[in-house]
């Protein structure tokens, strides 16, 4: 009977493990940064993490790259102790994708600050959080809580500079940091389609 | 190189992969007359653009006009869009052309002359990547006394006839199918009864409008697609602010070459209509809303103890009872190990059998219970190992070392061993799982539409069912001692139990014609060789004494020849001849009921032409079904009632899972045949669907209906 019990525990807690839902534990995942470092999510739990679908050929993303708000807003939560994940779920064929190599020359021209860039071309962490657009943006509290789902801001054009806009996620942060609940937990995250492997 | 091309085309709208022109649908206007402006969008093929609800990514065309004073433009009129791929991010948009359209309205006092209109428009267009654009458009119009159209009008007026509008014939409402935290289905339906014409659409589908607040979800569940009843369950994600309380949108009605769109607004009620809950438990309309879990799993969990009595387990529960004797005079501690092996042997099997399904249904194929036997690749394995069973049974071999044990069972606890229990397990469901018995093909049909988590537990509660009867049995070892008491007879019931199996293998080889034809001859030579084998094992190397690596070798060689030669070679086992296509009548008897082969078309002329039908959707494997048929149908009474109402009858054959059926079967919430239908006389009135289980008052009481 114990056998038939923990199988049915494992199914059950493995269905629900799937969901992401804002309230609940995040969905932990394994990935392999651009320098074939092992990036597992349950080893940043007692820091808040940001998790960015990334895609800089998106002009949303692009956008908020060219102008230097997400820039800003990286260099100021890594000043706040603020993990930083950056997931690309780009599948290989695409012209997006980016090799470790060109990955990490972006990051260089892009001064992007980040603790690492996942190569997630099989698109398992994409799909494990349901990601649809880039950029589509997550906050995990301390706890592994998922605090924030959505759109990075509430401008949803590609042409307009983004600090002009109200930012979700330093207002999700700022939130956590503050000890307050979160204001806007969810919103829909616009941009274009994550081009996934078929 | 590519990447400064890409980057020059984000850059400059020039190099955008579509064509952006302002038309009008004048020449000349009259002040105080309204006009069409079309900005006319062509697409490079693979790119697109999007509709004013992009849906998961994307964004919505912009245009920004310049109008001189005196002409105001009006919203954007959209053309109904399509859904584009992937299913991950489903998006709403046009591929190849649009034209959006624009009234624009010119003031009484404007002053005669030419006007310039102009117009920036801005929009994102995606392919591999996506690339913002902009153009500036311009287009002249003269004010005068005369109006003229522009050569361009027929073409806007053929677009400004693909912008959905409402129709008092599509009104909607919508309730919550639960409250749920973050995502919530609900059921939108048209009531049912008010059409005069009652169509079958060959798709039907809700696009929302756009809002911040939440999200109405791409995937739409298809409950049913009659005019007089068009029915979707979709489900909304909701990001800020109360829920909904009411949903507006597009509805999309496909039938043949012919797509229409219709703006609909519905009010979102908390709970089903107080009809709605009536109608699913009487007068058997033609899609019910699902039950809640709790009673589907109810529903599984009785299904599945059922299955314990089917026809098609009974060779195993015979298994099962040789089992329990021997079990029963062992230590009490090891009978419920063995119960709980065979019970896991139960789930692990359902846990496989879910995970087929989950599979089939993500590869986008129309899954139907019982489909294994529909796989002549499976039922050539089944037969092989069926026929291994009946062999063990007669004692030519042993499966396991020791289990000769068995012959002197009076003597000795047999010690049956994990594997054998497990082994149970496994083959009562293999066998189980045609036999859809009238509790659990509702929670099958259930299952099929459900998602990945409820398909497990559904499946893993039929095995809990079908497993239970025994656990409780090795649980309460008292009561086995009802059981009669072991003896030299033991072995010879043993014995007598392999005929039952040989019986199942016929029956097997029968089927198995479907798949191969005259070819069986070739299965059946496989299995004579497979039945040399399997003595050469038990004689000369499990109780030989001498040579045990010659007797080995030789079994090896058998199996690989025959695996070869026969099932590779001769019978091509692999590729099953495709189905004959035959037509007209399909009578088994010179009396019998003139059966017809089965199609929508065929089923449609027939009720045109004022005609009752009988349709019954059956499969070679499928033994309720030819019980049902032998019991109930194909009987002096009902022959007699058929010709006497004039009715066609049909027959779909479901052996090799054809799609169409299994949509037809979905259709009626169903995940497997048994499926017998009565269509009445009056070609508007809905089907009466049959129990699973028929008798011959059942089939005789619909036709009676039928007639009237």
């Amino acid at each position: 009977m114990k056998i038939t019990f923990a199988l049915f525990a494992a199914l059950t807690l493995a269905a629900s493990a799937f969901a992401v839902e804002v309230g609940k534990t995040a969905p932990d995942f394994i990935g392999t940064d651009i320098n074939g470092k092992t990036v597992k999510l349950s080893d940043y739990k007692g820091k808040i993490v940001v998790i960015e679908s990334y895609n800089s050929d998106c002009p949303f993303c692009n956008n908020q790259y060219k102008t230097g708000a997400m820039q800003d807003l990286q260099k100021d939560l890594a000043a706040k102790g603020v993990v930083w994940l950056l997931v690309n779920s780009v599948n290989p064929k695409n012209f997006s994708h980016r090799t470790p190599d060109q990955a990490k020359q972006e990051i260089a021209d892009k001064k992007i600050v980040a603790n690492a860039w996942i190569d997630d071309s099989s698109g398992a962490i994409g799909h494990l959080y349901e990601m649809k657009t880039t950029p589509h943006m997550f906050v995990i509290a301390k706890d592994g809580t998922l605090v924030y789902d959505g759109a990075i801001d509430n401008q949803s054009d590609p042409f307009h500079d983004p600090r002009t806009a109200n930012n979700y996620v330093r207002d999700a942060v700022n939130d956590l940091l503050a000890g307050k609940p979160i204001e806007i937990s969810q919103s829909k995250p616009y941009g274009c389609a994550v081009h996934y492997a078929d | 190189m590519l990447s400064v091309l890409l980057g020059l085309a984000a850059l400059t709208a020039q190099a955008a992969h579509t064509q952006v022109e302002l038309l009008l649908s004048a020449a000349a206007a009259k002040p105080g007359d309204t006009i069409w402006a079309a900005v006319d969008m062509k697409m490079e093929p693979g790119w697109h653009t999007y509709w004013k609800n992009p849906g998961e990514a994307g964004i919505a065309t912009a245009i920004k006009w310049q109008l001189p004073p005196g002409v105001t433009a009006g919203e954007i009129q959209w053309p109904l869009p399509k859904k584009i791929p992937p299913a991950e991010v489903t998006t709403y948009g046009y591929t190849n052309e649009v034209m959006l359209l624009v009234p624009l309205t010119l003031a009484s006092n404007l002053s005669a002359g030419p006007i310039d209109l102009k117009g920036n428009v801005s929009w994102l267009e995606c392919k591999d990547v996506c690339i913002p654009a902009n153009q500036d458009v311009e287009e002249k119009l003269n004010i005068g006394s005369e109006a003229k159209t522009s050569a361009d009008a027929t073409k806007i007026d053929a677009w400004n006839k693909k912008v959905p509008q409402t129709n008092a014939f599509y009104q909607f409402q919508a309730w919550w199918e639960s409250t749920t935290n973050d995502m919530r289905p609900f059921v939108m339906s048209n009531g049912r009864g008010g059409a005069d014409k009652n169509i079958k659409f060959d798709s039907v589908d809700f696009f929302p409008d756009v809002s911040d607040q939440f999200e109405v979800q791409a995937p739409t569940v298809v409950l049913s697609a009659y005019s007089a009843e068009i029915r979707l369950r979709k489900s909304i994600k909701k990001y800020s602010g109360d829920w909904p309380k009411e949903i507006t949108g597009v509805l999309v009605l496909q039938a043949g070459d012919s797509r229409e769109g219709f703006e609909i607004k519905m009010h979102v009620a908390d709970k089903a209509p107080a009809g709605e809950t009536i109608s699913a438990t009487e007068s058997l309309p033609p899609v019910s809303p699902a039950p809640p879990l709790w009673q589907m799993l109810l529903y599984a969990f009785i299904g599945g103890l059922i299955l314990n009595i089917m026809p098609c387990v009974l060779p195993v529960i015979a298994l099962k009872i040789l089992g329990f004797v021997r079990e029963a005079h062992s230590e009490p501690r090891r009978v419920r190990n063995l119960g709980l092996i065979y019970a896991l042997g139960v789930l692990v099997s359902f846990l496989a059998l879910a995970a087929v399904v989950i599979g089939v249904k993500s590869a986008g194929h129309h899954a139907g219970w019982g489909m294994q036997f529909g796989s002549p690749i499976f039922i050539v394995c089944l037969t092989t190992l069926v026929t291994l069973v009946a062999l063990n049974l007669f004692g030519v071999f042993e499966v396991a070392p020791g289990g000769r044990a068995l012959d002197a069972a009076g003597e000795l606890a047999a010690k049956p061993g994990t594997p054998g229990a497990f082994f149970n397990g496994v083959l009562a469901t293999a066998l189980a799982t045609p036999c859809t018995a009238p509790f659990l093909a509702p929670a099958l049909g259930f299952a099929f539409s459900q998602s990945v988590a409820t398909i497990i537990l559904i499946f893993l509660t039929v095995g809990l069912g079908l497993a239970s009867p025994y656990v409780l049995l090795s649980w309460n070892p008292a009561w086995l001692k009802f059981l009669p008491k072991p003896g030299a007879w033991m072995e010879k019931f043993k014995i007598a139990m392999g005929f039952p199996m040989l019986a199942t293998v016929v029956w097997l080889l029968n089927i198995a014609t479907a798949s191969y034809g005259k070819n069986v001859l070739w299965l059946g030579v496989f299995l004579v060789i497979v039945a040399f084998a399997a003595w050469v094992f038990g004689d000369f190397f499990q109780r030989g004494r001498k040579h045990k690596g010659i007797a080995l070798a030789l079994v090896f060689l058998l199996f690989s020849s025959g695996y070869f030669f026969v099932l590779e070679k001769e019978l091509n086992w692999r590729k099953a001849m495709p189905e004959a296509d035959a037509t007209g009548s399909l009578k088994e008897s010179a009396d019998g009921i003139d059966w017809q082969r089965w199609s929508p078309e065929a089923v449609a002329a027939a009720r045109a032409a004022g005609k009752p039908v009988l349709v019954d959707f059956t499969a070679d494997w499928c033994l309720t079904c030819q019980v049902n048929k032998g019991t109930s149908i194909e009987i002096p009474s009902v022959r007699a009632k058929l010709k006497e109402i004039n009715a066609v009858a049909f027959t779909g054959d479901y052996t090799h899972t054809p799609d169409i059926i299994t949509k037809e079967l979905n259709r009626y919430n169903r995940a497997g045949v048994p499926l017998v239908l009565v269509y009445p006389r009056n070609p508007d009135a809905e089907a009466i669907v049959l129990p699973e289980v028929l008798t011959p008052g059942i089939v005789l009481n619909a036709l009676d209906r039928a007639a009237h």
